[in-house]
């Protein structure tokens, strides 16, 4: 009977934790909406320019999942954007074609990490260590980019020539169709399964003949392909860039994906929807902060601390397990 | 009996007072001063910031929230510190999600597509402390919802760069080290200022720098340079050691130091940021100027003869550019006869002694009595372009007192 009650205590716990964060952002919308109607925001405005903010970071976030799945993570994510970008931005100045700034934003992106994930098997390193060379490496690579184009600090794209594609409609589209591939190579195709079971226990899956350094790469390239698109999604929306361009992305993405229910060490419970969760939870919670006029040390320190109750919550799920990860 | 009739004086008398300021504050029963400026709405106004903890850009945010909010009612919203263009687009939208009628900016990255981005969200658009290029002003200059810009431009930018090296030049220093800021970043401000240095140098040496002597050949020559300056000799002045960027590096510490060490240079200009730079590596025989902003610390520095010479925008300079603003908002634009955006610069206030610095930081800090009052930017509300330029135009701290009288 007790053995029952523990099983159905535990059973509930694990309920809890798994619809916690869509819980929180329910409660984060609720309380934007409540907000909203008090101060008489721009309702309409205010949905498209949540998703204007987020959806660059919800196509990068869930590129990484499959990175973070594997229990690994990538520093040079948004350096990788910022080269991407910028090649693809002067992409578009040679051929005045938006194809081929795609094709250059995501064959950049891909090429990037895949060479981050070949070194690290080359060498036998870990994925991080090979990303944090890159990070280096990336951002010498802008600096000389931008200095190669000649225009001074900046590399632009005419506004005229994005403006066609810098809607709502066609962010969406892109980000459901990255979605929906990514859902379908994480949930059902063997890529998903076998990066949870390296995720979880690296050791046991190549005892049980998994070669982990294919899956970094698949995983890697999985991550590029959402880098690149985050890269073209960042010229439509702003086609000045410069050597700031995405420099908080790595970080928004970490906190997103945190933020998400996703858990730090990857493994069985990695979540491909803690992406879109997790930043929109983080965008909502940018907008409350802004309806309360707060000023952005304040904001910064609020994030800070949900940010620690995130991990500190997640991280208790698992201290009774006997097998963590 | 007696105690009621007192309860009942008192209690008319407070609402006579009660009655009076009423009255006082909302004259004509619409919430309008006598100015006309409407004060019976709330006006928000967003305010995009690409540093936001910088000396300068505190004391901007100091005039704006502790004094312009309290006597106006305005709303400042603030953006976080604005790295890019996306980063710019996005504070704009949160801004016009949360109804601000207005945004003036602090922050280039991307200034027209920031102004595209207001006028067709038809909210008016300002540029504090600074201009637009000749052909971005041409290409904006018409939109009614760009109000204009109102800060140092760029000939005034170079003035300050050539007054501050010509300073010490005058006393017969020729050995200088430069930091150029921004200039590596190709940052107009700081190139024009770095600009004027260096042609006061040529002149004063009768020499050239790489073939250049002149503001027009000299800013040709460093964008030629691409921006990354060397020392030289020019003439019978040099220029003994160059540092440009902000690292923060040791690698960019060690040559700040290493120009300081130099035992033959005698004066350390700086085009910004000299308290950061200079000032914790300077020998007590050396010389340093900045072009700055007047802070508790600068003046500090200067009574303890770390610094010798600053140039710096005073906060309340950004007072006339939120009148413009407030003025469009409420239906009394300020456009020239052609009915073109404002387009006004303004000039530094210029300390050589502890003193002048103390007596002009007295002034800029003040949250009770700034440089422009709110009785001195009332006058501002719906005025026509020329009085309006003429206010802007006398901004040296003399002719500011000489307003305030």
């Amino acid at each position: 009977m007790d053995n029952e009650k523990i099983i159905r205590r535990e059973k509930i716990k694990n309920i809890i934790f798994q619809v916690a964060p869509v819980v929180g952002l329910i409660i984060m919308f609720a309380l934007f909406m409540i907000l909203a109607v008090i101060k008489d925001i721009n309702i309409p405005y205010s949905m498209k320019n949540i998703l204007n903010q987020s959806v660059i970071v919800v196509v990068v976030a869930t590129g990484a999942i499959f990175i973070y799945t594997l229990g690994s993570f990538d520093i040079s994510l948004g350096a990788n954007m910022c080269v991407s970008a910028l090649i693809g931005a002067m992409a578009y100045n040679r051929t005045n074609s938006l194809l081929a700034m795609l094709a250059f934003c995501l064959g950049t992106a891909v090429l990037i990490s895949s060479v981050c994930s070949i070194l690290a098997s080359v060498f036998n390193l870990p994925v991080f260590v090979t990303t944090i060379a890159m990070l280096s490496m990336l951002n010498a690579g802008v600096l000389m980019l931008i200095g190669a184009n000649g225009t001074g600090d900046i590399v632009q794209v005419p506004a005229a020539a994005v403006s066609a594609i810098n809607t709502t409609w066609f962010k969406l589209l892109v980000l459901v169709a990255y979605l929906a591939i990514s859902i379908f190579v994480f949930n059902f195709l063997k890529l998903g399964r076998q990066e949870k079971f390296v995720g979880g226990n690296p050791e046991c899956a190549r005892l049980t003949g998994l070669n982990n350094s294919r899956l970094a790469i698949l995983g890697f390239i999985m991550a590029g392909i959402g880098v690149g698109l985050g890269a073209f999604l960042t010229i439509t929306y702003a086609p000045t860039l410069s050597r700031n361009t995405a420099s908080s992305v790595g970080m928004d993405v970490i906190i997103s994906i945190v933020f998400g229910g996703m858990p730090v060490s990857g493994g069985s419970r990695s979540k491909i929807y803690s992406a879109v969760v997790g930043a929109l939870s983080m965008t909502l919670l940018s907008q409350i902060m802004l309806m309360l006029n707060l000023n952005s040390g304040i904001s910064q320190m609020v994030k800070a601390i949900i940010f620690i109750l995130v991990v500190y919550i997640s991280m208790s799920d698992n201290r009774k397990n006997i097998l963590p990860r | 009996m007696k105690s009621m009739k007192k309860v009942l004086v008192l209690m008319l008398s407070l609402l006579l007072v009660v009655g009076m300021f009423g009255c006082s504050k909302d004259n004509d029963g619409s919430g309008k001063s006598t100015d006309g400026i409407d004060d019976s709405t709330n006006v928000k106004i967003g305010v995009l910031v690409a540093d936001a903890t910088g000396a300068e850009a505190l004391a901007f945010r100091s005039y704006y929230e502790n004094y312009i909010q309290k006597q106006y009612n305005v709303t400042f919203m603030y953006s976080d510190e604005l790295a890019d263009a996306a980063a710019e687009a996005s504070a704009i939208d949160n801004f016009i999600a949360n109804n601000c009628k207005a945004i003036i900016s602090f922050a280039s990255a991307d200034r027209p597509a920031q102004i595209r981005k207001c006028a067709e969200n038809k909210v008016y658009y300002a540029v504090a402390t600074g201009t637009l290029s000749d052909e971005e002003y041409k290409e904006f200059k018409d939109n009614e919802y760009y109000v204009g810009a109102i800060g140092p431009d760029l000939y005034t930018e170079y003035l300050a760069g050539y007054n501050m090296a010509k300073y010490y030049l005058d006393q017969g220093k020729t050995k200088f080290a430069v930091f150029g800021g921004a200039t590596p970043y190709y940052v107009d401000m700081h190139i024009y200022r770095t600009a004027g240095i260096l042609v006061a140098l040529c002149e004063a040496g009768g020499g050239n720098y790489n073939g250049a002597s002149d503001m027009g050949s000299m800013i040709g020559t460093i964008y030629g340079m691409n921006c990354q300056l060397t020392p030289a000799v020019i003439g019978s002045v040099e220029l003994v050691s160059y540092i440009g960027g902000y690292d923060f590096d040791d690698a960019w510490f060690g040559k700040l130091a290493e120009a300081a060490n130099n035992p033959s240079v005698e004066v350390l200009l700086a085009v910004g940021s000299g308290l950061d730079t200079f000032a914790a590596f300077k020998k007590p025989n050396q010389f340093l100027g900045t072009v700055d902003a007047y802070t508790a610390d600068a003046v500090k520095a200067m009574e303890a003869g770390t610094l010798n010479y600053l140039a710096g925008k005073f906060s309340a300079s950004i007072g006339p550019i939120f009148m413009a603003t407030l003025s469009a908002v409420q239906g009394k634009p300020i456009r020239t006869a052609n009915g073109e955006a404002l387009a006004l610069s303004q000039g530094y206030w210029v300390a050589t002694s502890a003193d002048e610095a103390k007596n002009f930081y007295a002034v800029d800090s003040s949250t009770t009595d700034p440089a422009y009052t709110r009785a001195m930017l009332d006058t501002l509300f719906g005025a026509s372009y020329d009085d309006f330029a003429k206010f802007v135009g006398a901004f040296s701290f003399e002719e500011i007192q000489n307003l305030k009288k």
